[in-house]
Order: structure tokens, then sequence, then C-alpha cells
């Protein structure tokens, strides 16, 4: 094997950033390489320069040996490039076909798309590559797995044999995670294309890669080959200490209900059906997890049940009381603390400090007023102090405006906050989405600390390894309706996918 | 030493202190170019600009007066944004306020002061506030926009007053056009210049310019406001009545232009007329602008701009100049408090530059012997 690409002392600095320190780096011709890291240690950043997208501010970057002077994404493409976004840059309302010609299209008349060629075009790069896709399927109707299929054909049309795949697993589900690898090492074997997987999912990278590079904080760690490490040392090597993913503790039985769910029917911002008479219970010192591909209702769920949304049919009791149709503050009221999915639009106020930001919701108790009235400043800054301390919240301390911190910083925030009014229901969406592993741990043992106090929680997660790692109960959306329910100990992931698809068996779908 | 520099620096915001100043001077230098230009007298025109407010008594209270219409209308202004809705419809609260004042106080003619002073001002306050409920409401339960209810209604005020004053509460007298009648002279604040328009209303108007200060900047409520303002949707998930709060908000700054109306009759013009205001409110909402919505730097602003335009009416009457010019060296300003944002993100950002360089270099000497 030769050397497909080489980095050599790569640099990349934005303002106030060194996101790229001195990187040397040779990926070989048809492997499969994976750069992992946590977030913010500069892979997309690496890959971005070998796309185009950034020009390093020092540094040599080789492709087949020559040296790459002039940087953009048209330059790359026409070296044999080709980049799948973790987001796809898809047009839904066009055929898989349209999509894949767009940017070279065929043409009739020299001005006048042509549709039957661009299919045709489809059809043999799906026999070639082995990729099944419907051609003359709109992308809206096909599933996230086949979209990313049509991105990757759409850089195989353009003449791609560097592959670069940023984050591909994160929205699929275990099957079409298999598929793809399946895909990939087709490609990689049959074709001989060089595959680059950014991920920090390290099953994966033990599951498809030939070697793997570790980055931290800008700088490349170390290279690998992948059969001489475990994920156990791989995980090490991206935190810097070693990470003990030790069983979480989960103790005492099942309370009383705390959260109970009736027959709910709930819209989406398009006002079309998105949970369609779903029912369930959670009892005080349990966690029900809720594994579900985005977009199945799950967000419109959790919104409904804390009241951010308008719950159109059914009924929500949070401990004993009626919770339906009241507002957000109303069921906290109740009982009820709410860690939300998106954290910048609905969890924060972003120009706000994290003193501020900490004390929202409590700014009416007697310790932090006088008559109910004058704000006491230095108690409310004390009791952000320990807050502070008492999360580990990293960052220029109390007065920090909460939109300059790291995402897992101002999750913590965000759950410092939430779990500080002591509730008995818990609501949690995406605790860890955006979070470094090292911080991740941390969320998980608080969140099982809360469980094991007696709490009942409710948890949703795009990360299915977090939904079983966490809960007692698992129950799967499909479309707006719950397709199974299961104890967390006796169903695998394999086997929740297939629910989560609305394939599973007895799927009342 | 060192602490209290952080601390100062953390409570001052040095950078938009400096972006003020500069924009003031490019304003002025702006006049200057003018003046000379259109050949007039520079260096008296300019003296009779920054100095014409301090030229005489009547100049000085006159000025005061005027920051003082500034200063509430701009506070109105902060009070609103601080809940994140944007009172344009100030004007339509003023005059209707100025206007139901001076009428009242035609009713109530035969009565003590005691009595009628205070009617008037709950009068304009009740007049200010319900106009100013009327866009919040919309923008709450419909989500109409308050930007254009506000400028509407402000219209609709307009054409209300006119046809007040023109018609039913008309002064009898047929000499005036669209005035009320003269207020009883017992009712009038009390003058603490003479002949000048200033009054005793400047000290209720001190006292309220504090209260909003320590509202906005000191208590639970204040810091509410703010999060309704700062992230609407994150207010209503922490269990804030958000709706609430941003109407609330509304009415006071609908009430205090009110009662900036009732002011201006009662301690100045002494009865409706149509020239109670010239678009007064939109001045202070520039300078509420200007001071990005913060308490203190609007009133400091209110105080520029009014020695600026008691000046420039100086200037028009000694030195000959246009009172235009400061409308010019007005717009100026804003114009340079506009560009303040990116200016300074532009400093920022080749500091940082510069920062990050340094680093690499001390990392790329050094860094080999920490590893």
């Amino acid at each position: 094997m030769t050397d497909e690409i080489r980095f050599e002392h790569i640099s990349m600095e934005f303002p106030g950033v060194l996101a790229n320190d001195d990187i040397s780096l040779s990926i070989r011709n048809g492997e499969v390489f994976a750069l992992v890291g946590e977030n913010g240690a500069g892979k997309s950043t690496l890959m971005n320069i070998l796309y185009g997208i950034n020009t390093p501010t020092a540094g040599e970057l080789y492709v087949r040996g020559e040296k790459i002077t002039n940087f953009s994404p048209k330059a790359a493409i026409d070296r044999g490039i080709g980049m799948v976004h973790q987001h796809f840059m898809l047009v839904p309302s066009f055929t898989v076909a349209q999509n894949i010609a767009l940017g070279r299209e065929p043409k009739t008349a020299g001005v006048l798309f042509d549709n039957k060629k661009a299919e045709q075009i489809t059809r043999e790069l799906v026999k070639e590559y082995g990729l099944e896709v419907d051609p003359s399927a709109e992308v809206r109707d096909i599933s996230v797995g086949l979209q990313q299929r049509v991105e990757i054909l759409k850089t195989l049309y353009r003449g791609a044999d560097i592959l670069i795949l940023d984050e591909p697993t994160a929205v699929l589900t275990p099957q079409e995670t298999d598929e793809l690898f399946d895909v990939i090492r087709r490609l990689v074997h049959e074709k001989e294309l060089t595959v680059i997987i950014i991920t920090h999912k390290l099953n994966e990278v033990m599951a498809i890669s030939d070697r793997v590079g570790v980055m931290r904080q800008g700088k490349l760690i170390g290279v690998e080959n992948t059969c001489d490490v475990d994920e156990k040392k791989l995980a090490s090597m991206m935190v810097g200490r070693p990470v003990l993913f030790d069983h979480l503790e989960k103790t005492g039985v099942p309370g009383d209900v705390a959260i109970e769910v009736d027959d709910l029917y709930v819209a989406d911002n398009r006002g079309l059906p998105a949970v369609r008479g779903v029912s369930f219970s959670v009892r005080k010192g349990e966690v029900l997890g809720i594994a579900a591909i985005e977009g199945n209702g799950q967000s419109e769920l959790l919104e409904a049940i804390t009241g951010m949304r308008k719950i159109n049919r059914g009924k929500v009791t949070v401990c004993g009381a009626d919770a339906t149709g009241k507002t957000p503050g109303e069921i906290r009221e109740l009982g009820l603390s709410h860690v939300p999915e998106d954290r910048l639009s609905t969890g924060v106020d972003k120009v706000a400090s994290v003193t501020d930001n900490l004390l929202v919701g409590k700014q009416k108790e007697k310790r932090f007023n006088l008559f109910g009235f004058h704000q006491r400043r230095s108690t409310v800054e004390r009791y952000a102090e320990e807050l502070y301390e008492k999360f580990d919240i990293r960052g220029a301390g109390i007065h920090t405006e909460v939109g300059s911190m790291s995402g897992g910083n101002m999750q913590k925030v965000v759950v410092a906050r939430e779990f500080s009014f002591d509730t008995p229901v818990l609501v949690i969406s995406q605790p860890t989405r955006g979070v470094d592993i090292g911080a991740m741990e941390f969320f998980h043992t608080r969140i099982i600390e809360q469980r094991n106090a007696g709490a009942a929680i409710l948890l949703s997660s795009a990360d299915l390894d977090e939904v079983f790692r966490l809960s007692d109960r698992i129950i799967t959306l499909y479309e707006g309706k719950i397709t199974g329910e299961f104890r967390a100990d006796e169903i695998t992931k394999e086997e929740i996918g297939l629910y989560m698809t609305g394939t599973g068996e007895g799927a009342k779908a | 030493m060192k602490a209290f520099f952080s601390r100062l620096k953390q409570r001052f915001d040095f950078g938009y202190l400096v972006a003020l100043v500069i924009s003031l001077f490019v304003a002025l230098l702006i006049g200057t170019v003018i003046l000379t230009v259109t050949g007039y007298d520079t260096g008296k025109a300019l003296g009779a600009l920054v100095g014409g407010s301090f030229s005489s008594k009547l100049y000085f209270g006159n000025m005061l007066e005027y920051a003082m219409v500034l200063c509430l209308c701009g506070l109105a202004c902060d009070v609103g944004s601080r809940a994140g809705i944007f009172n344009v419809g100030g004007e339509g609260q003023l005059i209707l306020g100025a206007l139901f004042a001076a009428q009242i106080g035609v009713w109530l003619k035969d009565v003590s002061p005691w009595i009628a002073i205070p009617c008037a001002a709950l009068g304009a306050i009740a007049v200010g506030g319900f106009y100013a409920f009327i866009p919040g409401i919309l923008k709450v339960k419909l989500k109409v926009n308050e930007v254009i209810t506000t400028i509407m209604l402000n219209s609709i005020a307009v054409f209300i007053c006119g046809y007040f004053s023109k018609g039913p509460w008309k002064n009898p007298s047929p000499r005036v056009v669209s005035d009320t009648s003269p207020l009883n002279r017992s009712f009038m604040f009390t003058k603490l210049i003479p002949a000048s328009n200033l009054s005793t209303a400047i000290l209720i108007s001190a006292g309220l310019t504090f209260l909003v200060w320590y509202i906005l900047q000191k208590t639970t409520k204040g810091y509410e406001m703010r999060l309704v303002g700062d992230n609407p949707r994150f207010a209503r998930f922490a269990g804030l009545k958000a709706d609430r709060i941003v109407i609330i908000a509304m009415v006071v700054s609908g009430m205090m232009c009110g009662l900036v109306g009732m002011f201006r009759v009662y301690g100045a013009a002494g009865k409706y007329q149509s020239s109670i205001s010239n678009d007064y409110y939109f001045e202070g909402l520039m300078v509420a602008m200007i001071a990005q919505y913060q308490p203190i730097p609007t009133i400091i602003i209110s105080l520029i701009f009014a020695v600026l335009k008691w000046g420039a009416i100086y200037m028009e009457d000694t030195v000959g100049v246009p009172i235009q010019i400061y409308w010019i060296i007005q717009t100026a300003v804003i114009f340079c408090m506009a560009g303040e944002k990116g200016v300074r993100a532009a400093i920022h950002k080749a500091r940082e530059k510069r920062a990050a360089q340094r680093e690499i270099l001390a990392r790329r000497e050094g860094g080999e012997a920490h590893e």
C-alpha cells in the first residue's frame, strides 16, 4: 500500500482556538481509517482541510504525492475526494436521480434537464457499486439510511476515490449501521476506495477500521492498527486519562407511579400528527428510556408532557395530579424538572451569566429576596458558586456568559439547575448530545444517583448505548406509536432496532 | 488594586464608552465640515452648539426639561425592550396622555390642585397604559408584530387628539384652532427657573428614573423581564409567566409615556396643543437605542442630546445656522453607534488572532520539552 494522503505539520488556527496543532499523518491507499476524538478535538477541521473548506495556517498537504496549494471543495472534488457530511445536503423534493446528478446534470438540447439519462446513470451506479436505491423515489420519502446511500452515490458519481464520512452512524439504526459497514467494506475491497470515518463511537471503530488515529485538543495523540488496541485504550487516549465505564449501581425497587400518559395525541410544528395514541407510565425509582430514530414523535411527546406543546387528545398525570393542558410553570409545580432536547434554544438564556441561568426557577424563593422584591445578589452569587462547584462546571466562573461556554459545560449548567429542584419527576432529553466522553460519565452517574434517590425518570436519547445503559425499561416509538416495551436486560440492541423501524415482530403499527 | 480594576471592568463597558466618545467626535467633525463648506463662522457656530445650553438660565432650564422628556421616553423604551417588546408607539401614548391630562384639568378647574393634579396624572397614566395594552395583548395572543401595531396606533392617536382638540374639547376662543382651554394657573408645576420650561416635574422624573433603574437592575421582577426578553421560549420553559410579563412591561412603558405627556402640559405648555410633542418619543427611542436599552447610558445620552438640541437652537438664534445641523449630528452619532458592535468585534478578532499566533510560536519552541 502507498500513501494516498499525507498531512505534514498541519496547523489550523481560528481566532482564539488552535484547532489543529502540528499534525503529521499518512493515510494509505485502500484502507478504512477512523479518526476519533471528543467534540472540539479538531477531527472535522482536519477533514475540512482535506476537503478544501479550510486552508491550513501552516504545514503541507499531499494527495497522491502532489502538494496541494489551492484549497477549495471544487479542487478537492476534482482530485477525487468526496465528503458526506453529518447533515445531508440533499434536496428533499427531488428524486434520487436528480439529487445525484445535481451539479453535473445531463442535458438535452443543451439546456433541459435529461431526467431519463439521470435515472440511467443512477441505475448504472447502483449496479456498479451494489448500493440498492430506487432512482425515481423522492428523497423526502426514503429513510435516512437510504439518504446516506444517495449521498455516497453522489460523491462516487463525481469520481471520488477518497471518501470522507463525518459521523455517518449518528442518525442510523443498528441495522442501518451494519448495512453501511457492509457497503464500506465492499467499496474498499472491490473498488479500492480509501475511506476515512470521523466518529466518536469506539465500538464502530473496532468493527470497521483498519487503522485509527486519535485526536485530542487539536493534537494527534497517536495512530494505531485497530487490531492492536481495544476500546478502553482508545477512550483513555481520547480523554487523556483512564475512563472507567463502570457498571452503574442501580439500587432500590420501583415505587408509586409518578408519570402516567394515557392515549396521547400530539401534533408537530406543521400540524401533522406526531404522537398517535401513546400510553405508558413511569414509577418512582426507575428510568424509562425511549428508543426511537429522530423524528418519530419522541420530541413532541416529551414537550407535551412538560407543557411545552399542545395536547390534542389524551391525558398526562404527574405525581397524581392532572397535568393535561397546563403551562410548563404549573407542571413544574406538580414536581417535574426538565432537561430539554435543545439546550441552546430552550434550556438557557445564552446572553445571561451562569449565575442568572442557575437561579431561574428559584428567583422567588425567600432566601434570594427581600420583601419578595429586591434581589439579594450576594446570596444568589454564593448559591451559584455552590452549584458551580458541585456540578464541576468548568469555565471562567459564574459571571461567564453561558453562550460562550462549550456544549458540555452549558449542559452542566442546565443539569445543575434542573437537578437542584430535587423534584420527584425528571424528564431528560438528549442528556449528552454534543458532550465529550469525560462529561458523559459524569451525567450518567448523576442521573442514576437521582434514580436511586427515588426519582421517576423519563429519558430520551438518540444514543442507543446510553438508553441501554441508564434505563430499567425501554419503549420503542415508531411514527408516533409505541411498537414495543422491554426490560433493558431482556433485549439486545439489534432486536430493538427492528422495533424502532416498525418491523419488529408483534409491532402494533 | 488589580482586583479593583477587574471589577471596574466587569461593571463598566469601556469599549462602549470609547465608541460613544468617538462617534460623538466624528459626528461633530461631520458637523464642522458642513459648517465650513456652507460658509458659516465655524468656530462661533460650534461654540454656540456646544455651549449654547449654558448661555443663559432660560436655555439651561429648557435644556434640562428636554433632557427629562428624552430620558423618560428612553427609559419607557428600555422597560419594554427589557422584556422583548419594542414600544414604537410612545408618541401616541404621550400625546393621548397629554390630551386627557389637559382635559381633566379643564373639567376639574374649580377643585383644589391637590385633587386635580393627581387626577390628571392618573388619567394620563391610565390612557397611556391602555394605549400600550392594545399592541401588547395583540402580540401575546395573536403574535401580531408590535412595531407595526404601535406605528399604526401612533397615527390613530394623532387623529384622536386632532379631533378632540379641534372639536368637543376645543378652547371656545375663536382665535385658536386646535388647543384645549388653558389650565387653571394654580394647577401648573412650580417653575424652577422662571420663564423656562423647567418645573418641579423634573424632581418627580428624577425619582421615577431612579425607580426604573432600580427595578430593571436590582429586583426579581427586572431579572424575570430580562429572561423573557432574552429568550421567551426559555422563560416559558422555566415556568415564568412570559406573556404576562411582556404585557406588563408594555403597559408600564405606555404609562410612563402618558405621564410624560402630562408633564409637558402641567410643567410647560399649560394646555394641550398639537406642538405638545414634536416626535419627542422618537428621539427618546433613538437615545434608548444608542444606550443599548441600558438605563444609566440612557440618562447620560439624554443629557448630551438635550445640550446639543438647545445649543442648536441657540446657534440658530445667534449665528443663523439652521437647526437641521443638530439633526445631522444626531443621525451621525446613531450611525457610528450602530457600527460600534462591528468595529468592536473586528478589534476583538484581530487581537485574538494575534494571541493565537503567539501561542503557536510559543508552543512550537517550548512545547516539545513539556510533553
